[in-house]
C-alpha cells in the first residue's frame, strides 16, 4: 500500500509541475468563456448570440459599424457606404450602389466576385427558416402585398399561384410542385427578388421595391444573415446553386438538412479549426485576409455553463474574457489583472406584460375563480385601461434598478431603447411609483367594484431569472399595500411550459425581455405591432387595437427615410403606448464586459454586445 | 454460467425497448408548444406563423406512437436522430462524449476501490477506536455533502487558489494539438491516445484535468464502500475460521489480509461494480461543475433543452451499460465466491 501511495505522489508531483508551465499565457490565443451555445454556422440560419458571434469571425458583410456608432457605417466588402452625397444612394432611398472590393479571398482560396454578393443576399431570402431571420431581408427586397411588408417569399409564391398555403403548391410529403403552373409561380416569385439586383462591372446595384430605412443596418457586420458567401463553394456543398427553378428545394430546411450548418468558407479574418457542439469552437488566423491578418493566431470560444468555473478560468488566466450576469458582478470586481467595464449601452428591454384576453377554456388556474369576486379576475381584466394604469403606478422603478440591477440598468419610457432613433427621454415621461395614483385608478376601474372586492391572479416568469422574480414580488408587495384584498400569486415556469402557456394565451401577467436595434423598428414592432412577436401572446383584442392604432404608424416609420420624421413617429408610438399603459417597462439593461487586463484592442458597439470581435484583439 | 449470461443478454433488447417506450410515453404528456421550446429559444423566433410551421415541420403534434415507430425505424437503420443540443447526429454526439466519461470512470474506480476498501478494513480493524470513529465521521460527510458543493470546494481550492487542477479535459494548447489532423485518435481516451501519439506532456495534462473530478467522485463513493466493507469485515472478523486462524498462531496481518479481507470483499465488489456503472452512465453534476465533456454533462444540456433524441440515445447507452455491467457484477460475484451458483 505504501508503494502505491508513493507512486501516486510521484505522479501528482509530475502533474502539478506542468501546471506551472501552462500558467504561461499563450500570447497568440484569445479564449472566451461564455454561457451560450452555438446553434449553427450557416449565416442564413442563425438568430442567436452564440452563433452570430462565431459566424462573425468567419464571414464579412458589405459594410460594418463605425466604432461605437449604430447609425454610421464603414466599408467592408463594399469599398463604399452608399450615400446621397456621392451618388450611390439614389431614387428616394430605393437604389443602393456598392463598389465591390477587389482581391478578396475566401478561406478556400476562391476570389470573391459581385455575383457572390447577389447570391448571398438572394439565398438569405430564399432560405427562410421558420423562426429564422430571413424576414429582415424579405421586407426590403420583396414588393409589398396589399400595402403590407412581406416577411417570407412563400407569401408571393402563394399569391402568384392562387393557392391558400405554401403546402398546397407541392405533392404531399415532397417538395415537388404539383403542376407547371405552380412551378412557374415559384419561379416568378424568385424573379421578383432577382430583379432587385444588377451587376455592373464591379458594382452591385440593389433596387428596392420601396424605401426601407434600416436597409443599411440590415447589411452591416454582425447581422450574420447578410454575410457574403462563396456561391461556387456553396453549390459544391449541396446548398442552393443559384438557379431560379429549384430554389424551393432549399427553402426552410430542418436543422439536419442544412448542408452548411457545421462548415464555413467566408472571407473573414479567421477560419474554422473545429467546432465541438456544446463545448468549444476553435478558429485560426486567415493570413490572406483583405484587411491584413489578425494579431492573434487562434481564437477559442468555450461553452462553460457554471459561473464559478468561468470566473476561476479568468482569474487563472485560462480565459481572457468571460460572460458575467449582473448578480455575479461583485464577484469579479477588484480581482487583480481583471478589467470590468460596466454601464455599456445595450438595446435589451424587460417588460411586464398584460394579456388583454386570457384563454379560460377548460378552466385556467392563473385566473383564480375567473370572475371579479375577490378570488380571481375575469379573462379580459387587463383590457381595462384603468387596471393597467394602476399597475404602472404600483411598480417601484428606481428601487428595482438600484437594488436588483445594482444600477446596471435604466428606466425605459417605451419599447424604443435609449440610444436609438426616436428615443426621447422627456416624451413620454417614464412612469414612477405613486401608490396614491395607483389606488385612484384601482378605485376607478370597474366602477369601484374592483376596489371593493379585490382580485387574485398568478403572474409568471421564466425559472432561474431572479431579477424578474424580484420584479413580480415587488409588484405583489405593493398591490397588497394598496389594498389587502389585492393578491398576486407568483409562479416560475421552465421555458418549455412558459412557451406553451404564452402561446396558449393562458398567463394574465408575465415578464419577458427583448433585444432590439439597430433600427428602432426592430424594438417597436415586436411590442406594438399586431403581428409582432408579443402580439400573439396578448390576445385578439390587443391585436385588433394595435392594428388600428399602431400598425399604420409602424408602416409609415419604414416607408419614410427622413430621420427626423421617423424619430417623431417612434416617439409618437412610445407616447401612445405610455398613455394607454400597454406595457410595464421595467428596465433597459446595461452591459458588463469582464476581461484580463492584458487584452488589448477590445472595442464595444451595442450591436455586438456579447459578441467579441477577435480580429481587433491582441495580448 | 454461459446460459445465465445468454439469458440476460436476450433480455437486453426488451429492457431497452421498455426504457425507451417509457420515455416516449412521458414525452407524450408534453404539448406541441412545450416540445417547440427545443427549437425556439427566444421570442424573436416567433414572428408571424413560425410556431405553427415548426410544429408541422418537426412533427411535434404527432401522436407518441407514431414518433416512436419512426424513431425505432431510425435506430434499426443505425441512426439515433438529431441532437438539437450539439447540432449533430446523436450517434456522433455520443461517440464523442462517451470516451470522456469512460476515461473518467476508469480513473475514478481505481482510487474508489483501493481507498474505499482500505478505509473500510482499517475502520473494522480499529473497531470503536479513535480511527474508526474518525472514519465514520468521514463516511457521514461523504454521504451528506452534495456533489456540487464538494465539486465547487475542490475547484476553488485546487484551481482557484493553488492553480493546480484546471477544469475541462485538456489545456488550451494541448486541446489545439488534440483537435489537429496530426493527432491520431485511437481510442478517444485522451491519456491513452496521448501516449500512443508519443505526447507525454499531453498525457500528464489530461491526467491533471482528471484529478479533481476523480477526487470528487472518490470522496463521495468512499463513504458507501467504506460502510459496506467495514460491516462485512466486522462480520468476517467474528467468523470461526478467523478465530481458527488466530488460534493457529498466525500474525494479525496475515489473519486480516489473507483470511478476513478476502471474504469481506465480496459485497464490496458488487457495490464497486454498481458504482462503476453509475459513473459510466454519466455523472451529471460532477461533469458540469468541472466542465468535463462527458455523457453526463451532455445529458444535462439535452434535458434542459427537451432534446428527446439525445436523451433517448443516452438512455440507450445507459440501459446497455447497466444490463451488461450488472451481468459482469453477477459473474464476478460467482467467480469470487464459490458458494454462489448462477442459474
Amino acid at each position: 500500500m505504501r508503494k502505491i501511495f508513493a507512486l501516486i505522489a510521484v505522479v501528482l508531483i509530475g502533474i502539478f509541475s506542468i501546471g506551472l508551465a501552462e500558467n504561461v499565457v499563450n500570447p497568440d490565443t484569445v479564449v472566451e468563456d461564455t454561457y451560450y451555445n452555438i446553434q449553427s454556422l450557416d449565416p442564413a440560419w442563425v438568430s442567436d448570440v452564440g452563433s452570430e458571434e462565431a459566424i462573425s469571425q468567419f464571414y464579412d458583410n458589405l459594410i460594418q459599424y463605425d466604432g461605437t456608432s449604430v447609425t454610421r457605417f464603414l466599408p467592408m466588402i463594399s469599398t463604399n457606404v452608399p450615400s446621397v452625397e456621392d451618388g450611390t444612394l439614389l431614387d428616394n432611398g430605393t437604389t443602393y450602389v456598392f463598389h465591390i472590393r477587389q482581391g478578396v479571398y475566401f478561406h478556400n482560396g476562391d476570389l470573391l466576385t459581385p455575383q457572390d454578393v447577389v447570391y448571398s443576399l438572394e439565398r438569405a431570402v430564399l432560405f427562410d427558416r421558420a423562426g429564422g431571420p430571413s424576414w429582415m431581408l424579405s421586407e426590403p427586397l420583396l414588393p409589398k402585398i396589399d400595402g403590407r411588408y412581406v416577411d417570407s417569399i412563400t407569401q408571393w409564391a402563394v399569391k402568384l399561384a392562387g393557392v391558400k398555403s405554401w403546402n398546397d403548391l407541392f405533392a404531399t410529403g415532397t417538395n415537388n410542385p404539383l403542376n407547371d403552373k405552380y412551378k412557374q409561380a415559384l419561379i416568378d416569385a424568385f424573379n421578383l427578388l432577382a430583379k432587385d439586383f444588377e451587376i455592373k462591372g464591379n458594382d452591385v446595384i440593389i433596387h428596392l421595391p420601396h424605401p426601407y430605412a434600416p436597409f443599411l443596418a440590415t447589411l452591416a457586420h454582425y447581422n450574420t444573415l447578410t454575410s457574403i458567401l462563396d456561391q461556387q463553394w456553396c453549390a459544391a456543398h449541396n446548398a442552393w446553386d443559384g438557379k431560379a427553378d429549384d430554389w424551393w428545394y432549399y427553402h426552410n430546411p430542418t436543422v439536419n438538412d442544412d448542408p452548411l450548418y457545421n462548415i464555413e468558407n467566408g472571407t473573414g479574418p479567421f477560419k474554422l479549426v473545429k467546432w465541438s457542439g456544446g463545448l468549444q469552437i476553435t478558429f485560426e488566423r486567415f493570413d490572406k485576409y483583405w484587411a491584413g491578418p489578425a494579431k492573434i493566431k487562434y481564437g477559442v470560444i468555450n461553452d462553460v455553463s457554471e459561473f464559478t468555473t468561468r470566473k476561476l478560468n479568468l482569474t487563472r488566466g485560462q480565459a481572457d474574457v468571460i460572460n458575467v450576469l449582473v448578480p455575479y458582478l461583485s464577484q469579479v470586481e477588484g480581482i487583480d489583472g481583471v478589467k470590468v467595464y460596466t454601464h455599456l449601452p445595450t438595446f435589451a428591454i424587460d417588460s411586464i406584460f398584460f394579456t388583454w384576453n386570457v384563454n379560460d377554456q377548460g378552466g385556467n388556474p392563473y385566473l383564480g375563480s375567473g370572475k371579479l369576486d375577490g378570488h380571481g379576475i375575469p379573462p379580459d381584466f387587463f383590457s381595462n385601461k384603468d387596471v393597467r394604469m394602476a399597475f404602472e403606478y404600483l411598480f417601484p422603478y428606481s428601487t428595482y434598478i438600484k437594488e436588483v440591477w445594482l444600477d446596471q440598468a435604466l428606466i425605459p419610457n417605451g419599447a424604443v431603447p435609449k440610444g436609438l432613433l426616436g428615443y426621447n427621454p422627456a416624451t413620454p415621461t417614464a412612469f414612477h411609483q405613486d401608490l396614491a395614483k395607483a389606488a385612484e385608478y384601482f378605485k376607478k376601474a370597474y366602477n369601484g367594484e374592483l376596489w371593493k372586492k379585490g382580485f387574485e391572479f398568478t403572474a409568471v416568469y421564466n425559472t432561474g431569472n431572479t431579477q424578474r422574480q424580484t420584479a413580480l414580488q415587488m409588484l405583489q408587495y405593493y398591490a397588497a399595500q394598496v389594498n389587502p384584498k389585492f393578491k398576486i400569486n407568483i409562479a416560475s415556469e421552465l421555458w418549455a411550459t412558459y412557451l406553451n402557456d404564452l402561446m396558449m394565451n393562458k398567463i394574465p401577467m408575465f415578464m419577458i425581455g427583448w433585444t432590439g436595434g439597430p433600427d428602432p423598428y426592430n424594438s417597436a414592432q415586436p411590442f406594438y405591432g399586431s403581428g409582432g412577436a408579443f402580439g400573439a401572446f396578448l390576445g385578439a383584442s390587443y391585436r385588433e387595437w394595435a392594428r388600428e392604432h399602431m400598425d399604420p404608424l409602424l408602416s409609415e416609420s419604414m416607408s419614410t427615410t427622413d430621420p427626423q420624421k421617423r424619430a417623431e413617429l417612434f416617439t409618437e408610438m412610445n407616447t401612445i403606448a405610455h398613455d394607454n399603459a400597454l406595457f410595464l417597462f421595467t428596465d433597459q439593461q446595461e452591459g458588463i464586459a469582464v476581461m484580463r487586463s492584458w487584452l488589448k484592442g477590445w472595442e464595444y458597439n451595442p450591436m455586438n454586445f456579447l459578441r467579441l470581435n477577435f480580429y481587433s484583439l491582441s495580448k | 454460467m454461459l446460459g445465465f449470461a445468454a439469458r440476460r443478454m436476450l433480455l437486453l433488447p426488451v429492457t431497452i425497448l421498455g426504457l425507451t417506450l417509457l420515455i416516449f410515453l412521458f414525452m407524450s404528456f408534453l404539448s406541441p408548444y412545450e416540445l417547440l421550446s427545443t427549437y425556439v429559444s427566444d421570442p424573436r423566433q416567433l414572428q408571424g406563423d413560425a410556431a405553427q410551421t415548426l410544429i408541422k415541420q418537426y412533427g411535434l403534434d404527432q401522436p407518441f406512437y407514431v414518433k416512436y415507430v419512426k424513431w425505432i425505424d431510425e435506430v434499426i437503420h443505425g441512426k439515433f436522430g438529431w441532437s438539437v443540443t450539439l447540432n449533430e447526429p446523436v450517434s456522433k454526439a455520443i461517440m464523442q462524449r462517451f470516451p470522456a466519461t469512460l476515461e473518467l470512470a476508469i480513473y475514478s474506480i481505481i482510487p474508489i476501490i483501493l481507498g474505499g476498501i482500505w478505509l473500510g478494513v482499517t475502520s473494522a480493524v480499529h473497531h470503536n477506536k479513535f480511527i474508526d470513529q474518525m472514519l465514520r465521521v468521514f463516511a457521514l460527510l461523504g454521504y451528506s455533502i452534495p456533489s456540487f458543493v464538494l465539486g465547487l470546494v475542490i475547484l476553488f481550492i485546487f484551481y482557484g487558489v493553488l492553480g493546480w487542477l484546471p477544469p475541462g479535459r485538456l489545456g488550451v494548447n494541448f486541446s489545439m494539438i488534440y483537435d489537429s489532423s496530426s493527432f491520431y485518435h485511437y481510442t478517444g481516451l485522451v491519456t491513452i491516445d496521448a501516449l500512443l501519439n508519443g505526447r507525454f506532456w499531453m498525457f500528464l495534462d489530461a491526467l491533471k484535468h482528471l484529478v479533481a473530478p476523480v477526487m470528487t467522485l472518490s470522496f463521495l463513493s468512499w463513504a458507501g464502500l467504506l460502510r459496506i466493507t467495514r460491516s462485512s469485515m466486522l462480520e468476517a472478523l467474528g467468523q470461526d475460521y478467523v478465530r481458527t486462524a488466530r488460534a493457529k498462531g498466525l500474525s494479525e496481518r496475515v489473519v486480516i489480509n489473507k483470511h478476513a479481507r478476502k471474504n469481506a470483499l465480496i459485497p464490496a465488489t458488487t457495490v464497486a461494480g454498481l458504482m462503476f456503472i453509475g459513473i459510466l452512465g454519466g455523472v451529471v453534476i460532477t461533469e458540469t461543475i468541472f466542465n468535463y465533456p462527458g455523457i453526463g454533462s451532455l445529458m444535462a444540456q439535452a434535458s434542459e433543452q427537451l432534446d428527446y433524441a439525445t436523451v433517448l440515445g443516452i438512455t440507450l447507452i445507459y440501459g446497455l451499460v447497466t444490463v451488461i455491467g450488472n451481468l459482469a457484477v453477477d459473474i464476478s460475484y460467482a467467480l469470487i465466491d464459490p458458494r454462489v451458483r448462477l442459474r
